[in-house]
């Protein structure tokens, strides 16, 4: 008799009731969902999910290690799963397209031991539509919509890709941005316009996804200038800890309040100035780089350097994406990558 | 009542296991360094002790980045060139 495959699973589970803790301990004893409770999929709340979507069985991508298969209809699975409203769907369509581009590499994102995950970002329409946070304490708690879509995203990832702790997720130590992580571009308060704009997508409404660490907190109360902000920001930058420094593609979010923003941009300041300055002052000393590491992914012109002089925690300044999020108060955030992985930007369109 | 199984289908065959070589003597080694601190060391090490005690032969090291897959040569070099690879070791 030949084994049971994964692919035999029966599509349908049987439970006996829709209640949090019956469905709770029906998945856990599969291995299957993030420890919290969650809501039945139902045949019917997944059709409700879906709404009119075409194609609900079409393959968006699938998804590694486990190459499992994201359908919309999957995905709407795990939407309903973490709370997610309809109007969310659309956007964890285009998140799951965002996460199977090569350049993003999912395949070493879930498999790492570093504790990276996915920050899904929603921009335009979308984030009004779906009632996304993109003011005070965007990155949560308290908002139905980043909440459920960020859990759902690591849903998709748990039960589709597989990146279970252990057999498909080594990361050594885990993470609070690996339960959900999510939040809306602050666009009304960006004196710079959209982010998504200024990165090619001429749509109403769009997503990005960075794999990064969870926020690294820049506090500064007192500056009336850009460049004391922004020094504040470039020595959160600089962590010999964070894998942007071994790694020189890495990219770095800079997730600026809405004040810090205003100040610099009231100062004449671009965003590209913005990650300019910060490329310049968020550096080290070539020698205790090499004294740090045994290998450096650095870039060829990087690896030229001699010991005293000093090198940026990246390797060009289109690696520092600046955006506005949070509401009042002098509170900014540095994201720093997991090195081997490129940030997707893409519009949520008819196809999501 | 019934609720969705939450992680739909599988969309490429599961890897198998190939099949245990019967000897190594004779047998062409090739290590796959993943340029993890002391992968190379630690590989090279079992080579050697595999080739002392069983008679095989430490033919190829090939290297390739840690977070991403080897590129296709290289596995069309290791898949031509040995009947063993090493490989994987993590942090």
């Amino acid at each position: 008799m030949e084994a049971t495959t994964e692919s035999d699973l029966p599509e349908m589970v049987d439970v006996a009731s829709d209640d949090p803790e019956v469905v709770l301990a029906a998945y856990a004893e599969r291995g299957w969902g993030d420890g919290l409770p969650l809501v039945a999929p139902t045949e019917e709340r997944v059709a409700a999910m879906l709404g009119d979507t075409a194609n609900p069985d079409e393959v968006i991508a699938t998804l590694p290690p486990r190459f499992g298969e994201a359908t919309r209809r999957m995905i709407a699975v795990n939407a309903v799963l973490a709370g997610c409203r309809p109007a969310h769907l659309p956007v964890l369509v285009a998140a799951v397209r965002a996460l199977d581009k090569p350049e993003l590499n999912l395949r070493g994102v879930n498999a790492t031991t570093h504790p990276v995950a996915p920050l899904l970002i929603v921009h335009g329409q979308a984030a009004v539509d779906g009632e996304y946070n993109a003011g005070i304490g965007a990155f949560g708690p308290g908002n139905r919509a980043n909440a459920a879509t960020g859990r759902a995203l690591r849903l998709i990832l748990l039960h589709i890709a597989g990146a279970v702790p252990g057999p498909g997720d080594v990361s050594t130590q885990g993470g609070p941005a690996k339960y959900s992580y999510c939040v809306a571009e602050n666009v009304e308060e960006s004196p710079w316009g959209s982010y998504a704009t200024d990165a090619g997508i001429d749509a109403a409404s769009a997503i990005t996804i960075h794999c990064g660490e969870a926020p690294h907190n820049v506090h500064d109360m007192e500056s009336s200038d850009p460049a004391s902000v922004l020094d504040k920001v470039a020595s959160a930058m600089v962590s010999w800890g964070s894998n942007n420094a071994p790694i020189s593609q890495g990219e770095f979010f800079v997730a600026l309040c809405p004040e810090h923003a205003s100040l610099c941009a009231d100062h004449g300041w671009s965003r590209a100035d913005v990650a300019s300055y910060l490329f310049n002052k968020a550096t080290v000393r070539v020698g205790d780089a090499r004294q740090a590491f045994n290998l450096l992914a650095w870039a060829p012109w990087q690896i030229a350097l001699g010991d005293d002089d000093i090198v940026s925690m990246t390797e060009h300044p289109n690696n520092i994406k600046v955006f506005v999020v949070g509401g009042a108060g002098k509170h900014s955030s540095v994201i720093p990558s997991w090195g081997m992985t490129k940030s997707v930007t893409l519009a949520i369109g008819e196809d999501s | 009542m019934k609720i969705y199984n939450p992680q739909g289908r599988v969309g490429h065959p599961p890897a198998t296991q190939a099949e245990a070589l019967p000897s190594l003597a004779g047998k062409r080694i090739g290590i796959l360094d993943n340029r993890k601190p002391n992968a190379g060391l630690l590989m090279g090490r079992i080579a050697e002790r595999l080739a002392a005690d069983h008679g095989a032969i430490v033919s190829i090291v090939e290297s390739k980045n840690a977070a991403i897959s080897a590129p296709d040569e290289v596995l069309g070099k290791l898949t031509k060139e040995v009947e063993l690879v090493l490989t994987g070791s993590a942090d």
